[in-house]
């Protein structure tokens, strides 16, 4: 590969990480505090991009102002030397830069979350510290541990707000979900609160705060087991900003 | 532009750019520039192929979810690896890695310690030392066991695994004797010629910063093109196999170790957080979750891709199923022991 087209690639690849740490939509794809760590990122290969282009470009002038020869004049030090093939590679790398600029993919929704088998993971005991507000605002994986695995003892007669969107399940259950993700959306695990009351309908990924309080239902101590909550309110929001807990 | 794109000048002062059209017709920045503009033109049509089609969908997130992921590390590992040509002298490799390979592979392994990333990192990194004559079989003990010994990985596992430090010791162990038993297989059975030397740009004559700057460029679209492969492939995997039937195996002894340390190569995660993963595996036995945190740094899809494109593809078919065993048994073995 050219040292020109480095420079173009560099600064393609560089753009694209630094559009979405700018733009905040790398929350659909990765943790929040990677966000610092993308800028960085992105603004070092912008700027080597940067560096290997004005290089490129002072060569090729000196190399015309002197009227050296193609070979001398270009090194053959970042060129891939005619069909070794391999830095041929490159190349490929501008599919995330597309993918990421022209079909920007959407957060991972409910086809992922009812890919997944639900898991609710034992927490320690210090995870699970007094909850505060009326209502309460609380995750659905928060909701989901202390109810599967608290027996729903620290949410007893206490009004909750959740955030979350929708999947469906059968029999006409609708469940708010939330995607947990540990690095990235590679390893996105579902957690599922199935809704009760005349609610609805809604459409999968419709996002939604639903207002209301435990009641028992759905299992517990398994880590399988889906819990309920009763609604006295549903409504429509937008997606947050970050979609994942 | 237009000119590069007339006839073959019979001129001997030719640029290049000129050069390059007279073997291609035209250069291959204006493919580029009209690959995207035809993209940005063609964008209407592309995200209507993509919508209303879930997995498509999921398969584009994950593709750009592991490829951003790893970007930040492969930056950093090859910020190290362009400095470690650049700015280290030769000699002091001579001087740091013994010249006998039985001891200088556990020394590199145990040096794996101070490099704060994932595997994408220790990949160019890996190639740099190897490019400064330091013995391959200790330069990859230093591969598989950077990604997984840090600190950074080290304290990801323990809060992962709440009160369980048996947990973070077993995987201290188990990745480190990976590391060296692979190491020292490598330098006792493994053929030069089964490792192509890292294609590295020439930079003799070249100021530091400038050799700096080539070979960064160089090893970063090497490597980060390779890792769109890996990203690819681990993404539609993600997409095809269904994790419903990830229960079935979890209770046999035998096969939720083999299961899970087949999804680590699949899943392709960040060492630094594949130990959350592994705990959330709540059904499988503690020495599959341990099989996981030691295969994944050190065999997985993007990791097999960037050392394919590092060293060859007949090194990374070789190499790849060798540390998977290992890895594999020594993770049964510490888990047999310790969990």
């Amino acid at each position: 590969v050219r040292r020109d087209v480095q420079a173009v690639l560099l600064v393609l690849v560089g753009g694209a990480v630094l559009r979405l740490s700018l733009s905040g939509s790398y929350t659909n794809y990765v943790k929040q505090s990677m966000g610092i760590w993308l800028d960085l990122a992105g603004a070092a290969l912008v700027a080597l991009g940067a560096w290997t282009a004005v290089r490129a470009f002072r060569e090729h002038r000196a190399a015309a102002a002197e009227g050296e020869t193609a070979e001398t004049a270009e090194p053959a030090a970042d060129d891939d030397g005619h069909g070794h093939g391999l830095t041929r590679a490159a190349w490929l790398l501008l599919l995330p830069v597309v993918a990421i600029f022209v079909v920007a993919p959407p957060a991972l929704g409910a086809f992922s979350a009812n890919r997944t088998p639900v898991v609710v993971p034992q927490p320690p005991p210090q995870a699970l510290p007094p909850l505060v507000g009326d209502p309460v605002q609380i995750g659905v994986v928060d909701y989901a541990m202390r109810a599967v695995w608290d027996n729903g003892t620290s949410l007893r007669g206490r009004d909750v707000e959740m955030v979350g969107f929708v999947t469906h399940g059968p029999n006409g259950a609708w469940y708010l979900t939330k995607l947990q993700i540990s690095c990235c959306a590679a390893d996105a695990q579902p957690y599922k609160v199935k809704v009760l009351g005349d609610f609805g309908p809604y459409s999968d990924n419709a996002w939604v705060v639903v207002r209301g309080h435990w009641v028992p239902g759905g299992g517990t101590q398994r880590d399988d087991a889906i819990p309920w909550v009763q609604a006295t309110s549903v409504r429509a929001v937008a997606q947050p900003a970050n979609p994942y807990e | 532009v237009t000119e590069q794109q007339q006839a073959p000048s019979t001129d001997q002062v030719e640029p290049p750019v000129l050069e390059a059209a007279r073997r291609l017709p035209f250069g291959a920045l204006e493919i580029l520039v009209v690959l995207l503009v035809v993209l940005l033109l063609a964008q209407r049509w592309v995200t209507a192929a993509f919508d209303g089609h879930p997995a498509l969908q999921s398969f584009a997130t994950i593709f750009i979810a592991i490829c951003v992921q790893a970007l930040p590390f492969l930056v950093l590992g090859v910020v190290l690896s362009a400095a470690i040509g650049a700015f280290v002298p030769p000699a002091f490799w001579a001087k740091a890695v013994p010249d006998n390979a039985a001891l200088a592979v556990p020394v590199a392994a145990c040096a794996g310690v101070v490099l704060p990333g994932c595997e994408c990192a220790s990949v160019p990194v890996a190639g740099g030392l190897v490019a400064r004559g330091v013995k391959p079989a200790a330069a990859l003990a230093f591969l598989l066991s950077a990604p997984a010994i840090n600190p950074v990985v080290l304290v990801a596992t323990s809060v992962a695994f709440p009160g369980r430090p048996s947990m973070v010791l077993a995987r201290f162990l188990a990745s480190l004797a990976t590391a060296v038993v692979v190491g020292w297989i490598w330098a006792r059975f493994g053929r030069g010629s089964w490792m192509r030397p890292p294609r590295r740009p020439p930079t003799e004559g070249l100021t530091p910063y400038e050799a700096f700057r080539t070979t960064m460029a160089h090893d970063f679209l090497q490597s980060g093109g390779f890792l769109v492969i890996g990203g690819l492939t681990a993404a539609a995997l993600n997409v095809v196999v269904p994790r419903t039937w990830l229960s079935d195996v979890a209770g046999h002894p035998f096969w939720s170790v083999l299961f899970l340390a087949g999804l680590a190569v699949v899943l392709a995660i960040c060492s630094e957080a594949d130990a959350f993963v592994a705990a959330s595996l709540t059904t499988f036995t503690p020495t599959a979750q341990l099989a996981f945190m030691v295969v994944g740094p050190t065999v997985d899809l993007k990791l097999v891709a960037m050392q394919a494109g590092t060293f060859g593809r007949t090194f990374a078919s070789r190499f790849a199923p060798l540390t998977f065993v290992v890895a594999v048994l020594s993770a049964s073995l510490v888990g047999w022991w310790l969990l």
